[in-house]
């Protein structure tokens, strides 16, 4: 029997998602996308049990995160990379296309999951829909 | 590998009348493995008597497993007999903190005003090890140790000895972390419990006990049982039981318990003090 699992806090943060009512995205040490809560599925246009878990490279080509002047943005430039990589907080705002074909633009607080001081684990990204220009 | 339970209850000690048949001792299991090892599951209040019968035996090396610090799994240590003797060697493991060593931890409690005497001034030689992220051996037995979640830094043990596994979750809350009927890699403390013979699981609370206490890092019974499931455990022993639950009322418990077991399991069982479990 495979026993391995991800690390409890991953696991707890995964948890705490599945609670909030705001749009909440987490991904493992690697960047690959291992939970969104319903919220955020709204926003991304499937669901979680729709979409499942999607290695960091393809959920970046999904959604195509860009600028709002329309310049492309990597893994490592999106908040959630940053956060990652550098394990610090993030606050960015970006565009990018849902799942169902719509183009948004949201804000991003991100930030690393420590489960030592120098161990991420994974990181938290909760993200708005910034209001459409009128 | 040996089994006894020294000590199954949970929170607090609770002796008298309504709880002597399955024992008032705080959490303390001892291991005895095939090349005549030992480990000690937590100090509580058990491991008090438990000290006093190894004390008959050659001094030697004893490994105690802390799953973590709060006060009934630490209990027992300031009348543990071998602490307060030369010749024995005991070597604590336990969860890692980021704030304190594992020793200064422990010290809180053995030393003044929580208890008259420091852990400096014991005559046996102590040692205090965070347990290694992967797997290790002490003597004949591979242990491997998990951070799970209960309130706090707190682990849970999987001790397998020639194909033979016992799991220990003493103080463990999965339902909090995901439903516990589906998607095992997300509940916490499914891999160490995994496929094992034997599991000893917090099983404090009635299900209407554990909507009042939702967090406090405990399980009800039903919740146990729905985790042993989970992880494909063989026989699961309900554990740590609550200071208030008289003997008759776990047998209660545990008739819900029992009538949830499903396919391979056995049926499980409440552990008791005096409890020997021969796995192997």
């Amino acid at each position: 029997m495979e026993r391995k699992q991800p690390d409890l806090v991953l696991i707890v943060a995964r948890s705490f998602a599945t609670k909030l009512a705001t749009p909440t995205l987490i991904a493992d040490a690697h960047g690959d996308l291992v939970y969104f809560n319903d919220a955020a599925a709204e926003l991304i246009g499937r669901s979680y049990l729709d979409v499942g878990k999607l290695p960091a490279t393809r959920w970046q080509e999904l959604f195509e995160p860009r600028t709002f002047d329309e310049q492309p943005l990597t893994a490592e430039q999106t908040p959630s990379g940053i956060a990652l990589l550098e394990r610090r907080p993030v606050h960015g705002s970006f565009a990018f296309r849902g799942l169902d074909g719509r183009d948004r633009e949201i804000t991003v607080t991100a930030f690393p999951l420590l489960s030592q001081p120098e161990e991420a684990v994974g990181v938290m990204s909760v993200f708005w829909e910034l209001p459409a220009a009128p | 590998m040996i089994v006894r339970v020294w000590g199954a209850r949970g929170s607090l000690s609770a002796p008298g009348p309504a709880t002597v048949g399955y024992g008032g001792n705080t959490s303390c299991i001892e291991v005895e493995l095939a090349d005549d090892t030992t480990l000690i599951l937590d100090a509580g209040s058990g491991i008090r008597e438990l000290g006093q019968r190894l004390l008959d035996r050659d001094r030697g090396t004893l490994h105690i497993c802390l799953t973590h610090l709060h006060l009934d799994h630490v209990e027992g240590l300031g009348f543990f007999g071998p602490l307060w003797k030369t010749g024995w060697k005991l070597r604590f493991w336990g969860p890692p903190s980021t704030t304190a060593t594992l020793r200064e931890r422990v010290s809180r409690y053995l030393s003044p005003p929580l208890f008259p005497v420091g852990l400096s001034e014991a005559p046996a030689e102590v040692t205090f090890e965070d347990v290694p992220r992967e797997p290790w051996r002490v003597g004949s037995a591979i242990i491997e140790a998990q951070t799970v979640e209960h309130r706090g830094p707190t682990v849970g043990y999987r001790i397998e000895e020639d194909g033979h596994v016992l799991a220990y979750l003493p103080d463990h809350e999965p339902y909090l972390t995901a439903a516990l009927e589906d998607e095992p890699q997300w509940i916490s403390g499914w891999a160490l419990a995994a496929g094992a013979d034997f599991l000893f699981h917090d099983s404090q609370y009635t299900q209407d006990e554990y909507a009042q206490r939702l967090g406090w890092g405990h399980s009800s019974a039903a919740h146990a049982a729905a985790f042993a499931r989970a992880a494909g455990v063989r026989r699961l022993a309900m554990f740590h039981h609550d200071p208030m639950r008289s003997d008759r009322e776990l047998e209660v418990l545990y008739d819900e318990v029992a009538e949830a077991v499903q396919g391979d399991q056995e049926q499980p069982l409440i552990a008791r003090e005096g409890l020997e479990v021969v796995l192997g």
